[in-house]
Parts: structure tokens; C-alpha cells; sequence
């Protein structure tokens, strides 16, 4: 869909400048409805720029023309990036993330930055910082877009241009959002994209993906912003085939089933769809096999946030009010004037996530949980490997329930938030590439399926996903 | 583990957060509620299992000793309301 | 029997002498403030530390030499703490895998200092264990004004390196000597410079009349104040209540303040740090830097006083600069005289280059034309005068100093006939010291000698002249 946009634009058989015009009003009267976009950049000029090298017949690059929105929590250039933290108000970065420049490299035009959970920490897009407007799902407003690149999954599915979305997991925050909103979401192995100029949320386990509305126009951006890069050590030097025009033929591929996939606490309606799903996978030629992930289901969402959350309260260290960002006026010593700053402008629940990293990583806690969890993902990570021996890739759902309305959330302690991430931590926390795609709907909103492969085997979920993709 | 209010001060003030009494009491049984479900942990058998800081083994990735392009000066500091001539300005240390 | 009454560790960060700094390429020499500095030294979101491959091999290198076992598998750690000159309010640093561990230093000398009052009796060699080698980066500098403070953020990210010792020395005299020690070895590898790089150190001082109640001293900066802060320390000690807590240095006052108790002090919260990948340091690539590793000074000024009989001072001290010592084993090799080289290095070449304030590449010489006229020298063919001129002329420019005194006719005259004249003529050109000589003022000899030395262009064999002037006089 995107790809036969790119070949007109490389053309000159569409103007782009009319284009870019008509794609940011539209997204400004969507803006002002479902609060997707939290800081504009320039799409007009950009596409000027672009259109005078379609003239002169230098049109070059994979995203040639392509409007593309990017989470907030990526650096830009010149474009105010804050990961919706008030505690980044004002700070325009002096460099693009490495994935940013990669885009702008293949001829991308970036339209602004989408709001998500203040630096990642949620996943329903309600912990948005001080001050910034939380994202509505785009098929019902009075549910969550899910979190936390809430409003990437919301302008994904909203946008009336073509569209493409830089997204970033952490926890699940490609999956949940895009399932929630009825998107595809793309999330690579840990290291295959680099994470140059993403805002830190927990740095091992950060992995900047990408939100389409069909899998190959989200295959097409990953495969744009994949490799290695010089300016982060953490990313892979792994090789990287196309991940675009994957053939969709799936005979014969062995599909693992996770025994407690399915929570007890789903309805009726949602585990139907799931079930004709894996009925429609079964028909066009997997095998289907039945697993068991022991450790992973049960110690998965332990170890991921006490790991995450400890890295995160190293990351947020550095937000004090000097460099850039919110500031105070300088009064009192350092530990005053820190506090302050850090008082006033991090959000509830980043403040509740640097205790909890704190505490993890403090003198006399932390073999109990920091290191015991980086051991528990050991087993994890050796759980996943035992089971890739007998299967090609596994397949559950994404969340154990459709987006929820703003009431339901309201309810929920915050542990009982975390636990909604429960499908989609494990992968994330194994660092494993995983996909999400909408394969129906229950109660009048989406239901994704979620596609797990080994390390660095994103062509085989990719194949997976694109046997029932019908577009 | 029991966590008191006086261990969430602590905290606080090891990450410099500085909270309400409110705040203090609220947390605190935040935590308790999640840090109990975290013990969970203990149960797993984990000895001479080496911990895993990344998900994938990643060895050796290092640079050239050749120096790279800085930023300008006035750019860095034109991101703060906190500078004096050369200098970033920052709260007194005594 | 030896009372040990004091016991003092060291914690010493030393610069490494690199190009750029140890987690990006900004470089490590910018003179206007915030000029070395980009994202990742700055802290900025988003940005990531890439170690720097030559910061881990002059670590290695040191590590090495200093005796320690290198860890196979490294990784590096974050030390979380708020500074305002610490970017990150983090320090990237080496906490659970220090890159090297049990190594030692040897000290040699019981020298009689300021302090003899702490000094032991121990002639004997006395061993400093090292318990950890690992790397670092510096964090930004501060200037104090009243009410706040500038931050200059080129240190920030500087590579150190920390070295740890067991409380194993028993005087300032002898931390002084670990200091010059270390300095030596550092300056030997080549990964330090003395000029531009800065030491800094940590100490920790006990007293036995204290039940060793440990105190810590934080950030001298410099050779000397370790001395004087340790000095302090420790009179102090004795004199007051010692509790344990981390004190500071003011090098203006002289004095050792206090600055926190041991008890409040910072939980670092040590992780590791997740945006670098863990290292695994080869056997192969361990063995390929120790061959790098020069022969150190030690090791040579003993090499050569056992093995040539060179004076041990000379051997000391033009061990202490690599590049001369190289340049004196170079013309030892040539087959000169080892005690005669020795001798002329030390009070030639080395006066030279302290009066012009110059290192040896600075100059001209080279082993080839320094050992072709310490021949000259040890057979006779010229005077010691001669080669003190030719050795000044060698630093400014190659020359073959054979040729050049066969050119010049610049041989020793030993021949008496010859000489007899200018003898006769000194005898009458000065007759005040003819006759002070005679009324048995032996000194003014020498005198006369020097006249004849003079008027012969300092060619004239001294003894021949000496001998001829007394026989002239009898």
C-alpha cells in the first residue's frame, strides 16, 4: 500500500508539498479530537525539499515521501522531545536518534512526535506528564489507545495519509497500543535497531519498532531503520535480510501454543476470536503444538519490572534542572534544588517507578532483586531457546482483554496495572522480536494476535503475520 | 519484608524526591503491594545461574582513539536558562 | 623488631594519556571551557557511552605492569550519585570486575624525611598490595561561587584510572614513595603525562594509639599534598578524638577538614551498566600487550649495576626517563664502556636537557654518534673538555665525532715535546702563581695546568701537562 505511494512519489506523480499540506491539516483536526501528536515538526518544508529532488530526478531512498509520525521519546533534531515528561519541557535535541536519521536518510517526512506514557512508564497512555493531554482510542473515546506508544497506535490507525509510526517497547508498549487500537506493531530483537537518541526507559530492554496498518508497510519501516550503529554499543551486528516481501506460504511451519496463554480472567467473546485465528493460521498450513513456558508465565512480570525499573531510576538520575529541560530558580544547595526539580516535574508514576528502582538496587536488596531477576531472565531466556527447538515461532494473544474504558482503569491498583502487561512482558524481557496483528474484533473493538520468534528470526514472524494479513 | 514509611523516605532521598507525608504513606503501600508480589522471585532456584544484563550475549564493541566533531558551546547552552559566560550554572555545593 | 604504628592505603586516579575521551570522541585537551563536549558527555537523553579501544589497552598495560592478574570477562557499572559536576548523576565505573586485581608494588628505600618520626626501621624491601586496577571516567569541574556554581564539563568523561592498595604503607615517606614509584612506571609506559594529565588520590589513614579507627581523606590533588595531607593526618590522629568519617584537604590551609560521617554516606546502588557490552579480555591479546611493555626502571638500574658495575646512582636515575635509559642500553649494545656511558649520560646528556627544560626527542642525539665519542673518550683520543663540547654540539646536530676531531685536529696532544713550549710559556706569563707554587701552594698547579689547557684549546692531555710543569719547576 505504502510501497506503491513511494514508486508515485519517486516519480513526481504526486505532489508531495500538496500532500504533506493536506496530511497535516488532517492531522490537526484528529489532534485536536484523540490528542495523538505532542510536538509538530516542519512536513511542508521537508516535503518541499523532497519534492525539488523528485524534479530533478534524485528521488532516492526506501520511505521516499512517506509521512511518518515519531514517539515522543526519540530525539529530533530541533523538535521538542520530551517522552511526555514534564521534566524535558523545552528540550530540543541537538541530534536525531540514529533510527530518525535512518528515516530521513530513505526520504521520510516527519510529521511530529506522538504522546505515550511519561518515558514509557504505563500502558495505557494515562501516566502522560504534567500538563500533556492523554491520548483517546481512536475507535471509542472513552477507552484507553493503550500504552505506552499510545498515540503512534491511535494516529496509525486514525491518519487518512499514508502513514507510518516509529514506535519503542519496553514492557509491551508496541504491542499493547497497536492491538488495542487495531494496528500492526513491529518490535524487532533487542540490538537490531539502535537505540542512538531514544530516551532511556530501561536500556536492556529498550527496542524501537514500528506501527503500520499492514504488516509489510510495517516490515518496510523496521527494515529501513535495522543495523548496527557505531554510536551504540548494544546493537546487534547480526545480519540483516530484507524483511519486505517475505513470501506469506506458512506450510508446514510449527506453531507453538503456550499452555496458559489464555487467561482465565478473558471473556468468552475475546478467546473466540483468538481461537478462530489460530483455526485460520492452522488453515493455510502451520502445525500447530502445544508448549509450556513455566517460568516465563510466572516469574516473567517480576523480573521484568524490577529490572526495568531498576535501569530506569539510573536513567532519570540525570533530569536536575541544569542542562536542559524544566528548570527552578537556583536556590539552595544541590540536594534542595534537586529535589525540587525532580519534586515538581516527574509525573506520579515515575516517581513511583525511581523508588521501587532505587529500592531494587540498593546495598543489602539488591542480590534479592536486581541480580536474582537478571538470573531469572537467564531461565527465561533458556526457556524461549529450549522451546525454539520444536517450534518456528509462538503465537498468543496480546492482551488478555480489549482496551478498557478510562473508568475501568480508574479502578486498578498500580500492581494490577502492571499485570495487564503479563502476555507481552516475557518476550520483551527475553529481548525476542514480536509481532501484533488485528485479527477481529470483540465488542465492537480490536482483537490482536501476537507472533513471538527466536532472536533475530523477525522474517519468520513477519511470515507468520503476512499468512493472515488480508491486505 | 515489611516496607515503612521511614524506608520510603530513605529511598526518596537516596533518589532525591523529596515527597509529602501523604505521598510517603501512599507509596509505601504501593510498594508493599508490588514488592510482595516481586518476592515471588526467591521461589526460583537460581544458583550458578549467571544473570543476564542483556537479553542477547553483545561482546567487545569498542572505538578508535580518533577524536569526532563536539557541539558548539552556545547551542548546549542555549537548552538552559542556567549558564554565565562559558559555564553552565548549577546550585552551590557547600 | 618492627612497630607498625601506621597504616595507610591509597586510592589513586590517574588520567590516561588518550586522544579522546573514554566514552566519546570528544578530545581530552580543549583549554576554553564546554568546548570538549557533546551529547554523551553532557548527559543529554538518548545519548550512549562507546568505550574507547586505546583507554582499555593503556589500562591493561598499567594493570600489567603493576603486577595484577587481568579478569577474563569484564563489565562496567553505574554509580549512581547527584553531583552537579557528574553529567548523568552517574558515574560510569568498574565495580563487581575491576579490569586488574592482586598486583603489588615494591618499595626500596627507608629514606630519612621530614617525618622520621613515623619512618621504620626497615632497610628491607616492603611490598604494597594492589587490590584492584580499573577504569573510570572523570566527572566535569566546578567552580564555587556564593550562591552557586559554574560547571565546565570538558574533565567530564576524561578516562582514569583507579588503583587500589591495601593499607599496606606505614608512613607518608613511604606513600611518597609509592607515588614516585607509580608516577615512574606510568611515565615508563607512556599512557601518562606529567605535564598535562592530572593525579588525584584518596587516602585512608590509621593509627595503632586509635585502634586503626580508619578515616578517610578524599580528592588531593598532586604528589606533594598526599605527602602534607598524610602528615597532617596523622599528627592529627594522635592529638584528637578519631571517628570513622571522610575528611577533606584544603592544600591553601594545610589541613585535613571534616566532611561527612561514614554512616550517611551515599548508597551508589551499583547496576550494570546496560548500555555497554561486557568485554572478554583474550589470553592472546593480554600476551600481545604485555609485549608491548617496556623493561621497567627498576628492573634496568638493577640490571645494569650487577651486570656492568654501573654506579648505582647513575643507574637510578637515568633509569628514571625511558627514553635516555633506552638511548644508554642503545650505546651499551654499541660495545662502549657501560660505567664511562653511565657517567657522561647522567652529567652530560641529562644536564642538557634539564638546563634547556627539553625531552631527549627534542634533541639530536642519537645512540649511534653519543656511543662512537664515548670511545673517543674511553681510549684517550680526546680530552674530557673536548667531549664536553662535542656533546653540547651532538644535541643540536648529527655528526660523526671522529671525523669531526680528525677534521678539527681536536686529538689529545699527550706528545711532551709539544707541550713543552706552551708549559714554558705559562711559567712565564705568570709568575705570581710560579711562585706561590713555590713556596709550596701545590693548588696553583692546577692552575698553570688549566693555562696550558687554554692555550691549547683544551686538547693538551692534562696528566702529560701536569707532569711536565712540575718536572719545569723543580
Amino acid at each position: 500500500m505504502i510501497q506503491q505511494f513511494i514508486t508515485d512519489a519517486k516519480r513526481g506523480n504526486i505532489d508531495l508539498v500538496e500532500h504533506a499540506s493536506k496530511a497535516l491539516e488532517s492531522a490537526h483536526a484528529i489532534n485536536k479530537e484523540y490528542r495523538y501528536i505532542a510536538a509538530w515538526a516542519d512536513p511542508v518544508a521537508r516535503a518541499e525539499q523532497l519534492q525539488q529532488l523528485a524534479k530533478t530526478g534524485n528521488a532516492r531512498g526506501k520511505l521516499f515521501g512517506v509521512i511518518i509520525s515519531v514517539k515522543d521519546n526519540l530525539c529530533v533534531q530541533g523538535v521538542e522531545s520530551t517522552a511526555s515528561s514534564a521534566i524535558l519541557k523545552g528540550y530540543k535535541p541537538l541530534y536525531n536518534a540514529t533510527a530518525v536519521q535512518r528515516c530521513l536518510d530513505e526520504g521520510a517526512i516527519i510529521l511530529g512526535k506522538t504522546v505515550q506514557d511519561e518515558f514509557g512508564f504505563g500502558g495505557f497512555s494515562i501516566n502522560t506528564g504534567t500538563g500533556i493531554e492523554k491520548p483517546l482510542n481512536p475507535l471509542d473515546k472513552k477507552r484507553t489507545c493503550g500504552g505506552s506508544s499510545g498515540g503512534a497506535a491511535g494516529l496509525t490507525k486514525k491518519a487518512p495519509f499514508p502513514h507510518l509510526a516509529l514506535a519503542e517497547s519496553t514492557g509491551g508498549s508496541i504491542a499493547n497500543p497497536a492491538s488495542f487500537c487495531g494496528a500492526v506493531g513491529l518490535t524487532p530483537t533487542f540490538g537490531r535497531v539502535s537505540r542512538y537518541g531514544l530516551i532511556d526507559y530501561a536500556n536492556s530492554l529498550d527496542k524501537i519498532g514500528s506501527m503500520a496498518l499492514t504488516v509489510e508497510d510495517a516490515a518496510l519501516l523496521l527494515d529501513a531503520i535495522s543495523g548496527p550503529d557505531p554510536h551504540d554499543s548494544t546493537s546487534a551486528n547480526a545480519p540483516t535480510d530484507p524483511l519486505t516481501d517475505i513470501p506469506r506460504a506458512i506450510h508446514g511451519l510449527r506453531i507453538g501454543i503456550p499452555q496458559d496463554s489464555f487467561p482465565e480472567t478473558m471473556d468468552n467473546t475475546t478467546r473466540r476470536v483468538l481461537m478462530l485465528a489460530l483455526q485460520q493460521l492452522e488453515q493455510n498450513g502451520a502445525r500447530r503444538l502445544d508448549i509450556k513456558l513455566p517460568i516465563s508465565t510466572k516469574y516473567g512480570l517480576a523480573a521484568y519490572y524490577t529490572l526495568a525499573m531498576s535501569e530506569a531510576s539510573t536513567n532519570l538520575a540525570k533530569y536536575c534542572g541544569i542542562r536542559y529541560g524544566a528548570s527552578e530558580a537556583l536556590s539552595g544547595n544541590y540536594n534542595d534544588y534537586f529535589s525540587r526539580v525532580r519534586d515538581n516535574h516527574l509525573g506520579e508514576e515515575a516517581k513511583r517507578r525511581v523508588l521501587l528502582g532505587t529500592f531494587a538496587r540498593m546495598a543489602g536488596y539488591r542480590d534479592a532483586f536486581y541480580t536474582k531477576a537478571a538470573q531469572a531472565r537467564t531461565k527465561i531466556i533458556q526457556e524461549y531457546q529450549a522451546v525454539f527447538k520444536d517450534v518456528d515461532v509462538i503465537v498468543t494473544p496480546t492482551m488478555p482483554l480489549v482496551a478498557p474504558t478510562f473508568d475501568e482503569l480508574k479502578n486498578l491498583t498500580p500492581l494490577q496495572h502492571y499485570q495487564m502487561d503479563v502476555l507481552t512482558v516475557p518476550p520483551n524481557l527475553a529481548g525476542l522480536p514480536h509481532i501484533t496483528i488485528p485479527i477481529g474484533e470483540a465488542h465492537g473493538m480490536p482483537v490482536g494476535l501476537m507472533i513471538t520468534a527466536p532472536h533475530f528470526h523477525e522474517h519468520k514472524m513477519i511470515q507468520v503475520a503476512k499468512s493472515y494479513d488480508k491486505k | 519484608m515489611e516496607i515503612t514509611p521511614d524506608l520510603v523516605k530513605k529511598v526518596a532521598q537516596n533518589a532525591r524526591l523529596r515527597l509529602k507525608d501523604e505521598e510517603i504513606k501512599t507509596f509505601a503501600k504501593d510498594l508493599q503491594d508490588i514488592l510482595t508480589n516481586f518476592e515471588i522471585l526467591n521461589e526460583l532456584d537460581t544458583a550458578n545461574v549467571p544473570p543476564s544484563f542483556h537479553p542477547t550475549p553483545i561482546q567487545n564493541i569498542t572505538r578508535e582513539d580518533t577524536p569526532q566533531p563536539c557541539v558548539n558551546r552556545e547551542d548546549a547552552l542555549a537548552l538552559t536558562p542556567h549558564k554565565k559566560d562559558k559555564y553552565f550554572k548549577g546550585p552551590k555545593t557547600l | 623488631m618492627t612497630k607498625n604504628n601506621v597504616k595507610i592505603g591509597l586510592e589513586v586516579h590517574v588520567q590516561l594519556k588518550t586522544e579522546t575521551k573514554l566514552f566519546c570522541g570528544c578530545p581530552t585537551n580543549a583549554a576554553e571551557p564546554n568546548t570538549a563536549v557533546c551529547p554523551t558527555c553532557l548527559g543529554h537523553p538518548g545519548s550512549k557511552p562507546v568505550l574507547n579501544t586505546r583507554a582499555l589497552e593503556f589500562a591493561t598495560k598499567l594493570a600489567l605492569a603493576l603486577g595484577c592478574t587481568i579478569t577474563p570477562h569484564v563489565t562496567f557499572s553505574r554509580k549512581t550519585y547527584f553531583y552537579p559536576d557528574l553529567a548523568k548523576n552517574y558515574q560510569i565505573t568498574q565495580h563487581e570486575t575491576p579490569l586488574g586485581t592482586n598486583g603489588q608494588l615494591v618499595l626500596t628505600e627507608a629514606r630519612a624525611t621530614a617525618d622520621a618520626a613515623h619512618k621504620t626501621a626497615l632497610p628491607e624491601e616492603r611490598l604494597v598490595r594492589i587490590t584492584r586496577v580499573h577504569m573510570e571516567e572523570d566527572p566535569g569541574s566546578l567552580i564555587h561561587e556564593q550562591n552557586n556554581c559554574l560547571i565546565d564539563y570538558n574533565r567530564s568523561g576524561i578516562p582514569l584510572c583507579e588503583i587500589v592498595t591495601e593499607p599496606d604503607m606505614r608512613s607518608p615517606a613511604e606513600a611518597e614513595e609509592f607515588m614516585e614509584k607509580l608516577a615512574s612506571i606510568l611515565s615508563y609506559l607512556g599512557i601518562f603525562d606529567l605535564n598535562t594529565c592530572v593525579v588525584k588520590a584518596d587516602v585512608n589513614v590509621s593509627i595503632a594509639e586509635k585502634n586503626y579507627q580508619r578515616v578517610e581523606i578524599k580528592n588531593i590533588t598532586g604528589f606533594k599534598e598526599i605527602y602534607r595531607a598524610l602528615l597532617f593526618e596523622i599528627e592529627r590522629q594522635k592529638q584528637e578524638e578519631v571517628r570513622k568519617e571522610t575528611r577533606g584537604w584544603s592544600a591553601e590551609r594545610g589541613v585535613t577538614y571534616h566532611m561527612r560521617l561514614k554512616e550517611s554516606e551515599e548508597d551508589y546502588g551499583y547496576i550494570t551498566e546496560p548500555d555497554l557490552p561486557s568485554f572478554t579480555i583474550s589470553e592472546t591479546w593480554v600476551k600481545s600487550v604485555q609485549a608491548t611493555l617496556p623493561e621497567l626502571a627498576e628492573n634496568r638500574a638493577k640490571r645494569w649495576s650487577t651486570e656492568w658495575n654501573v654506579d648505582s646512582g647513575d643507574a637510578k636515575i637515568i633509569a628514571q626517563n625511558l627514553d635516555v635509559a633506552t638511548l644508554f642500553d642503545d650505546i651499551a649494545k654499541h660495545g662502549c664502556d657501560p660505567i664511562l656511558s653511565a657517567r657522561w649520560i647522567r652529567r652530560e646528556v641529562l644536564r642538557i636537557l634539564n638546563d634547556k627544560k627539553i625531552g631527549l626527542t627534542q634533541t639530536e642525539f642519537d645512540s649511534h654518534h653519543l656511543a662512537e665519542l664515548f670511545k673517543l673518550l674511553s681510549t684517550k683520543k680526546i680530552t674530557d673538555r673536548i667531549g664536553q663540547n662535542i656533546i653540547a654540539l651532538l644535541a643540536e646536530k648529527k655528526f660523526s665525532p671522529a671525523a669531526y676531531v680528525d677534521e678539527q685536529n681536536l686529538g689529545v696532544v699527550a706528545d711532551e715535546s709539544a707541550l713543552k713550549k706552551a708549559c714554558e710559556e705559562a711559567i712565564a706569563n705568570n709568575a705570581k702563581a710560579v711562585d706561590d707554587y713555590k713556596k709550596g701552594n701545590e693548588k696553583t698547579l692546577m692552575f698553570l695546568v688549566g693555562q696550558v689547557m687554554k692555550a691549547t684549546g683544551g686538547k693538551a692531555a692534562p696528566n702529560v701537562v701536569k707532569e711536565l710543569l712540575a718536572s719545569l719547576l723543580k
